[in-house]
């Protein structure tokens, strides 16, 4: 089932999502930054885009993406803006990924979001040391992928309920799929 | 007609990422060079007064749960750690009351030996402080960094060096009006000026990672140190903390007879996995 590309958000959608961030962002700095397993923290924030991505298509999870990733920034000790052009381009990755697939079965958005945050983080680390900081690639990558991954693949259909509650997908239209056999 | 229509439609998603990029590199690049420190740094200090209450409040609302249910998990082996603290504060007790003596005996043979100076060099333990709680432990898996619930309200500045436990933890690196962010000293970015061996030596010591053994640098090969050893804040001139901070013990050292400079490393004093309670020195480096 493909759907068309999703309009400017509304007001209520704005609002809904900003308080969606809010939560998440109160979840994962009080309670999943304390989750230690050899230094590293499950990351709840990454499977915003991805899920946005797959709810909305990429265009949607291009912007929803930076915009999440800007709000993390504003609390993170790392480089302002990092999270968003990461943000930005998982939402996008996301999206184009999964755009063409049937969504029918439940572990796709669990696989989809996983691999986004595996893409997500080490593209956090690759594209920190390219832009300027390069103490990023000497963080210990290893571990945070091996509790990130396993975090994600839990946190994965809840993020897409909450994403989809926040942001509802276009209704699919005749028109988004000229292909389809009963045009 | 409609095929134009849908070729722009099909080209819409690739500006927007495109634009979106530009915007993120834009942002990124001012964060670096600096240009837009100020409106970021503001941007980032409201957004950690407003959050801060509510991280406050879910912290309060999680936290009695997790540490009911690590209390019942770990009973026995809190009991062991609660009698080997006990012995442990018995022992630095004891070490107190006999520092306390030795530096009235420094004192008065500074007075006989005329070495009004020497007063003039900072104690660290004459610094004022200002006690604070770890309220967020490395908010990001790449840089090692806490959080404080002390702020400029009580007089916390940027710059300000950070002691808990047995030594030194980090440095404030930015502080809004009810909590800081503190670089401790194994993130990669943090360099620490520090003084080794009798006579003294000076080094730098850098972080290399969460975890990871710190790295000292600038030893001569064949310098005589020892596994253990205690290096302390060297304090010179416009260093970046107080002199005689202990920082780190030496775990390992070696050369080889093309080497530059002895490949040593160390261990933070302070048990920064388990850190709860810190002290932050109201003292600032020399401008």
């Amino acid at each position: 089932m493909r759907h068309p590309p999703p309009g400017p958000m509304g007001v209520a959608e704005v609002a809904r999502y900003s308080l969606l961030v809010f939560s998440a962002l109160a979840l994962q700095h009080s309670l999943l930054d304390f989750v230690r397993i050899s230094g590293a923290h499950p990351d709840v924030m990454l499977l915003f885009p991805a899920a946005a991505g797959y709810v909305g298509g990429p265009e949607r999870g291009a912007t929803v993406g930076f915009c999440t990733g800007l709000a993390v920034d504003l609390l993170l000790p790392t480089t302002f803006g990092l999270s968003a052009l990461v943000g930005c381009l998982v939402g996008f990755g996301t999206g184009a990924a999964t755009a063409g697939l049937v969504r029918s079965s439940w572990w796709l958005p669990v696989v989809s979001f996983t691999a986004a945050t595996v893409t997500g983080l080490v593209g956090y680390a690759v594209l920190g040391a390219v832009l300027g900081d390069p103490a990023m690639l000497r963080a210990d990558l290893a571990s945070a992928l091996v509790v990130a991954t396993p975090a994600a693949a839990v946190l994965a259909l809840p993020v897409r309920v909450a994403v989809a509650w926040a942001v509802p997908p276009a209704p699919p239209s005749a028109t988004a799929n000229p292909g389809g056999a009963f045009r | 007609m409609a095929r134009t229509r849908r070729a722009r439609r099909s080209r819409r998603p690739r500006l927007t990422i495109g634009l979106l990029i530009l915007a993120s590199i834009t942002v990124i690049t001012l964060d670096y060079r600096g240009d837009a420190h100020g409106a970021i740094g503001s941007l980032k200090r409201v957004a950690h007064d407003v959050f801060s209450p509510v991280q406050s409040a879910v912290d309060a609302a999680v936290r009695p749960i997790g540490s009911f249910l690590a209390g019942a998990v770990h009973a026995g082996a809190l009991e062991q750690q609660n009698a080997k603290l006990r012995a442990e504060l018995g022992v630095e007790q004891r070490r107190l009351l006999a520092r306390g003596a030795d530096a009235a005996t420094l004192r008065s043979l500074q007075a006989l030996e005329h070495l009004s100076w020497a007063a003039a060099v900072t104690q660290v333990d004459a610094i004022p402080k200002v006690a604070a709680q770890v309220v967020a432990l490395n908010p990001s898996d790449f840089a090692a960094t806490v959080q404080l619930d002390v702020g400029r309200a009580e007089g916390v500045d940027v710059g300000m060096p950070v002691v808990g436990g047995a030594g030194l933890v980090g440095q404030v690196i930015d502080v809004w009006s009810s909590g800081c962010t503190v670089r401790i000293v194994t993130d990669a970015r943090s360099a620490v000026g520090v003084r080794y061996g009798n006579p003294a030596g000076y080094a730098l010591m850098q972080g290399s990672g969460i975890g990871d053994p710190l790295a000292v640098q600038y030893i001569q090969p064949g310098t005589a140190l020892g596994v253990g050893e205690v290096l302390t804040t060297s304090g010179l001139q416009n260093a970046l903390f107080p002199p005689g901070i202990p920082v780190a013990r030496i775990t390992s050292f070696s050369s080889t007879p093309s080497s530059t400079q002895e490949a040593v490393s160390a261990q933070p004093v302070v048990d920064l996995a388990a850190l709860q309670y810190v002290d932050v020195l109201q003292w600032e480096p020399a401008p």
